[in-house]
């Protein structure tokens, strides 16, 4: 039986895929990006669906209940996302830095 | 000694054009870092690129933030030959009658770095001063320097001290992270009394920026 959290996160499954597909059709990531975001909503619509499917694997890390298993997953996710893009940003920020005051010095006004 | 004079700027048409007037009779190079102004800034120190020799002006397109207009300032100076650099706010909080005293210490070829330390009596606001307070007593536990006032923008480098301090930061952290440097490469300092003037309270490092530093510090310890 389907109760209103799986409906809620079905809702925002469904809304993620849509948002890739968007990006991909306006050529802001690729064909690898696309089908990796596909296969991990793929994955989540299937485990909210059919839950018990992670039974096994939350005995074999010995997490009582499947919901605390999948906050588990999310939090190690969001965190491991969160630090690529920080990375990436530094990145840029360091790049814009250098290219805006490159460009400074190379043209000077007296 | 061939000492600039390095302006970073940043919306301040009120004040720059005071303040390159009074730099005026020091006849020091000067180079004014326009860091993404939006308002008529640049406009201001144009019109004086008219009447005065030796101004330089160099435009970051976008706001960078005060340490990157900084740097780029340093790079434009020691590639044109300078000896020594001394940085000034462009919101006319420093005098420049201040000036002499940096090119005294620089030109005495003892200390590579001249710190300006503010006087508290001249206005400096209480939760600025008791910052500063506890950020020379911070910096001087974790890097083994004490300077009275961290965050005071008016300071004079040699060409060899910014070779050693060359700094990452982009933002107001940028006074700090000199401190830090200066306390771990070990460079000559001294630190000269200076006047300053407060015009707008909400200008400069706020709150939230000085706990932006704190976390800079700590890192700091580790990676400079």
């Amino acid at each position: 039986m389907i109760i209103g959290l799986q409906i809620i996160a079905l809702l925002f499954a469904f809304s993620m895929v849509y948002f890739a597909v968007l990006h991909y059709k306006r050529r802001e990531i690729n064909g690898t990006e696309i089908t990796s975001w596909l296969i991990m909503w793929t994955l989540a619509i299937v485990v909210i669906i059919f839950p018990e499917l992670l039974r096994t694997f939350a005995k074999t890390f010995l997490v009582t209940r499947v919901f605390d298993l999948m906050v588990i997953g999310g939090f190690i996710l969001v965190i491991s996302i969160t630090s690529v893009a920080y990375i990436r940003t530094k990145k840029l920020e360091k790049k814009l830095e250098e290219l805006v005051r490159k460009e400074a010095l190379n043209k000077k006004k007296k | 000694m061939k000492i600039f004079i390095i302006i970073p700027l940043h919306n301040e048409e009120k004040y720059v054009g005071s303040v390159l007037d009074s730099l005026t009779k020091y006849k020091l190079p000067i180079i004014v870092v326009d860091d993404g102004s939006t308002d008529n800034s640049q406009l201001s120190i144009i019109n004086f690129q008219k009447r005065q020799k030796d101004i330089f002006l160099l435009i970051h397109k976008i706001n960078l933030g005060k340490g990157a207009a900084m740097k780029t300032g340093a790079d434009y100076a020691f590639a044109h030959g300078a000896d020594a650099i001394i940085f000034m706010d462009s919101d006319g909080q420093h005098e420049a009658k201040d000036l002499p005293k940096f090119v005294e210490a620089l030109e005495s070829k003892k200390y590579n770095v001249v710190f300006g330390t503010r006087n508290s009596s001249y206005g400096v606001p209480l939760v600025r001063f008791l910052g500063n307070k506890f950020a020379s007593i911070l910096m001087n536990m974790m890097f083994r320097i004490f300077v009275t006032d961290v965050l005071c923008g008016f300071r004079g480098l040699t060409k060899n001290a910014y070779e050693k301090l060359r700094w990452n930061s982009t933002g107001y952290g940028v006074e700090t992270e000199i401190v830090a440097r200066v306390g771990k490469t070990g460079l000559s300092h001294c630190e000269v009394p200076v006047g300053t003037v407060y015009h707008e309270k909400l200008k400069g490092v706020t709150i939230l920026d000085a706990f932006g530093i704190l976390g800079q510090v700590i890192t700091w310890k580790f990676t400079i």
